[in-house]
C-alpha cells in the first residue's frame, strides 16, 4: 500500500472548490455521519448534484441524506452498502431508491451493517481483508446473489473493487467454526462532517463517532466539512478529544448548518418535520423534482439555501447547550417534556 | 396547571399496576410492553430502530432499569430522557457509559459475546425465525425491494437470545422465505446445499446456540420449541386462535398455547405514555385514563 510517504498539506477551500476539485464522475465514495440524522456532509453531496456529478459509486454502511440527494438526481451508479434506508422513523426507506433500483438503474450490492463496519476497518488498518462472523445461512452469503460479480465488475480491473464479494473459511487456528473474509473497503474520497477542525486539519466531533475515523483513514483521499475552522493550537489542549490526526487530511471546508437536516450534536439538532417533506417529495417523481427546484438548485448557495430554512426554524433547532440537542423543536404532537434526570436514574441509579 | 416530570414521576407508585380493561389502550401500547416484558434487569440489549426501541426504553423504566442499552451508531447504556428517533439520535446517548462507533458495538460488544438480547424487526418471518428485511420476489427482478439487512443479521444471529416484533399477515408468516437475511434455527448451508439446523451450519463457532427465542405481532407472541419451530404462546386480548391461523402462511403449531396476553397495567400505560412517548411520536392515537386515574393524574 504506502500510498502515503509524506504528510501533508490539509488546504482550506470553499464548498463549490472542494467538490470540483475531489469530486470525479465515477469515483467510489464514502459519506460520514448515521442514516439522516447524525452529522451527514449533506452540503457537499449537494453540491455534487449541483455541479452535476454522474457515475458515483457509494460505499456505505448504510443510506443517508447524502445518498437520498445523490439517487434524488440519478447520480448513484452503484450503492455498496448494507441499508438501503436512509430517514429512519421520518421515513424509513427511500422510496426514490427503490424505484431506481427496480428500473434497473444502479448496482445494488447487499452486505450486512457488522459486514460494512469491519470491511472499514480492515481499509483503515491496511489489512487486504478481515474475517468476520457475518450470518452464515443468510442469502447475503449466497454465492448467487454478488451483484458486482453478475455486472462483471469483479474482474481487477478496477482496484478498487473485490474479485470476491466474500470467502468462506475455517478458522485456521482455534477451530472456532467457519468464518467469513470479507474484502476491505477502501474509497476514493471520504467525506464527513464535524463540529471543529484546526487549521491543519486536526478534527473533532462530539457524540457518537459512527465509523467516520474507520472511512478516513480507508480513503485516498479525505474532505473535511466543519461547522467551525478553530485554532489548532486549541484543539491540542485536550487532543484525547480529536478524533481524526491532520496527516490524512487533503481539504477543509467551513460549513456552517451543513450537515442540516441531520444534527451536529451541540450545535443544532435533526429537523424531523424537513425529513418527513423529503420523504413525502420522494413518494412521486413531480414531487420530488418540485423539491429538487426549491431545495438544491433555486438557492444561490449553501449559505441561501440555509437562510430559506429560516431564522425560526433554526432558532428551534439550536441544541441545548448542556444536553447536546434541542428541547424546542416540536417532533411529535406535544413539545418535549422539560426534565432533568432519567426515569430509570431517579428511581434505580446506574 | 399541569404537572411537573418530577410530580409525575412521584405518582407512578400511586398508579394501580392492575391490568387495563379493553378499549383503554391501544394495540400498539400492548406490543411495546410485550417488548419490554422480554427485558431482564441483567440484560446487555441491542435493539433495531422504531417500536423495538420505544419497546427496551419502556423496559428501561418499568421492569428492567439496569438493563444495558446499546445502539447501534455506538451508543453504550444511553439513559434516555427524551425518546430517540434514530439509533444514531443524540438523545439516547444521554448519560451513557461510553460512546464509541460501529466498530465498539458490532465488534466489541456483539462479535465479542457481550450482547444477551436483541431486539429486532422484520418485513417477513419462516416458521423456525428466519427473517426477511431484504425483497419480495425475484432477488434481482423484486416486485418491493426493501431496506436490506442493517444490523438485523448481525444482531440476529449473534444476540444470545434474540426478540423480533412483525406485523402478522399471510404473506409475511411463511413456510421458507424468498430470501433470508437472518437464518432462523434452521437455515442453508451453501457449502453443501442443504437445509439444516443453523447448530450444524455454525457448529464449532460461539454462536451455534444463539438465535429467535420471541415473536411478538400485533396478533399474537410466539415462542420456539425444541427443534427450532415456532409455536403461538399467547393470543392478544380480542383476538382468536383461528384468526391467527387464518393469519399465517403454513401450519401453525397451537398445542402449546398458555393464554391469553397479558394486558397492560395502568401503571405500564402511565409510564409508557408519560415518560416514553410523552411527545407522541410513535403512539400518536391515544385512549384516555379511566376517570379516576385522570382525576389522580391532572389532579
Amino acid at each position: 500500500m504506502f500510498k502515503r510517504g509524506a504528510t501533508k498539506k490539509a488546504q482550506i477551500m470553499s464548498l463549490e472548490e472542494a467538490v470540483k476539485r475531489y469530486a470525479k464522475d465515477g469515483m467510489m465514495v464514502a459519506f460520514g455521519g448515521f442514516t439522516a440524522f447524525n452529522r451527514n456532509p449533506i452540503a457537499f453531496s449537494w453540491e455534487m448534484v449541483r455541479q452535476g456529478k454522474k457515475n458515483i459509486h457509494v460505499i456505505d454502511r448504510h443510506g443517508s441524506a447524502c445518498t437520498w440527494i445523490l439517487n434524488a438526481a440519478g447520480a448513484i451508479k452503484i450503492y455498496e452498502t448494507d441499508w438501503m434506508g436512509w430517514g429512519e422513523l421520518a421515513g424509513k426507506l427511500d422510496v426514490n431508491m427503490e424505484r431506481t433500483y427496480k428500473a434497473g438503474k444502479m448496482i445494488l450490492e447487499d452486505y450486512s451493517h457488522g459486514a460494512m463496519a469491519m470491511r472499514f476497518l480492515a481499509g483503515a488498518i491496511g489489512a487486504p481483508f478481515i474475517p468476520y462472523y457475518a450470518p452464515q445461512g443468510s442469502d447475503l452469503y449466497n454465492p448467487k446473489y454478488d451483484a458486482l460479480g453478475k455486472a462483471g465488475m469483479r474482474d481487477g480491473k478496477n482496484p478498487k473493487i473485490a474479485k470476491k464479494k466474500f470467502m468462506e473459511m475455517a478458522d485456521p487456528f482455534f477451530n472456532t467454526g467457519n468464518v467469513v473474509l470479507l474484502p476491505a473497503a477502501r474509497a476514493d474520497l471520504a467525506v464527513v462532517h464535524v463540529a471543529q477542525c484546526g487549521e491543519k486539519g486536526t478534527a473533532r466531533w462530539r457524540g457518537i463517532g459512527t465509523i467516520d475515523k474507520e472511512i478516513c483513514f480507508a480513503a485516498d483521499k479525505v474532505v473535511i466539512l466543519c461547522e467551525e475552522i478553530v485554532p489548532e493550537s486549541e484543539l491540542r489542549k485536550n487532543p484525547e478529544d480529536n478524533q481524526i490526526p491532520y496527516f490524512v487530511v487533503d481539504a477543509i471546508v467551513e460549513c456552517p448548518w451543513g450537515a442540516y437536516p441531520s444534527s451536529v450534536p451541540y450545535y443544532y439538532d435533526y429537523d424531523a418535520p424537513f425529513l418527513r417533506g423529503m420523504d413525502a417529495a420522494s413518494r412521486n417523481p413531480e414531487d420530488m423534482k418540485k423539491w429538487k427546484d426549491d431545495w438544491v438548485f433555486s438557492p444561490k448557495s449553501w449559505e441561501d439555501m440555509i437562510t430559506k430554512v429560516g431564522a425560526k426554524r433554526m432558532l428551534d433547532l439550536r441544541a441545548d447547550s448542556t444536553l447536546g440537542y434541542s428541547t424546542r423543536l416540536l417532533r411529535g404532537k406535544k413539545p418535549a417534556p422539560r426534565m432533568t434526570v432519567p426515569l430509570s436514574v431517579a428511581r434505580s441509579g446506574y | 396547571m399541569a404537572k411537573t416530570m418530577e410530580q409525575l414521576m412521584d405518582l407512578i407508585d400511586k398508579i394501580p399496576d392492575e391490568p387495563a380493561k379493553p378499549g383503554e389502550f391501544i394495540l400498539p401500547e400492548l406490543m411495546a410492553i410485550q417488548i419490554a416484558h422480554q427485558v431482564r434487569d441483567d440484560d446487555i440489549v441491542f435493539a433495531g430502530t422504531g417500536l423495538p426501541m420505544v419497546g427496551i426504553m419502556t423496559a428501561n423504566f418499568i421492569n428492567a432499569p439496569h438493563a444495558l442499552l446499546i445502539y447501534e451508531a455506538g451508543i453504550c447504556d444511553g439513559k434516555t430522557m427524551h425518546v430517540p428517533m434514530s439509533v444514531c439520535d443524540h438523545r439516547a446517548a444521554n448519560l451513557c457509559s461510553s460512546l464509541g462507533g460501529l466498530v465498539d458495538t458490532f465488534g466489541f460488544y456483539l462479535q465479542q459475546g457481550f450482547v444477551s438480547l436483541g431486539f429486532l424487526g422484520g418485513a417477513a418471518i419462516d416458521k423456525y425465525g428466519g427473517v426477511n428485511v431484504t425483497c419480495i420476489g425475484d432477488y434481482w427482478k423484486p416486485t418491493h425491494r426493501f431496506t436490506g439487512s442493517g444490523g438485523n443479521s448481525d444482531i440476529g444471529t449473534m444476540a444470545k437470545r434474540t426478540a423480533f416484533i412483525i406485523l402478522q399477515e399471510k404473506r409475511r408468516f411463511l413456510d421458507r422465505n424468498e430470501y433470508t437475511t437472518t437464518p432462523g434455527w434452521w437455515c442453508w448451508d451453501f457449502k453443501t446445499n442443504e437445509w439444516k439446523p443453523k447448530r450444524e451450519v455454525w457448529k464449532g463457532t460461539p454462536f451455534a446456540d444463539s438465535g429467535p427465542v420471541v415473536v411478538v405481532t400485533n396478533m399474537a407472541n410466539y415462542k420456539f420449541d425444541k427443534n427450532g419451530e415456532i409455536y403461538l404462546d399467547t393470543f392478544h386480548p380480542g383476538v382468536t386462535v383461528d384468526q391467527i391461523k387464518e393469519n399465517c402462511g403454513f401450519a401453525l403449531n397451537v398445542k402449546n398455547v398458555s393464554g391469553e396476553t397479558k394486558k397492560p397495567t395502568y401503571r405500564e400505560l402511565f409510564v409508557l405514555r408519560e415518560f416514553v412517548d410523552a411527545e407522541l411520536i410513535f403512539l400518536p392515537q391515544k385512549v384516555e385514563y379511566p376517570a379516576s386515574l385522570k382525576k389522580l393524574i391532572k389532579g
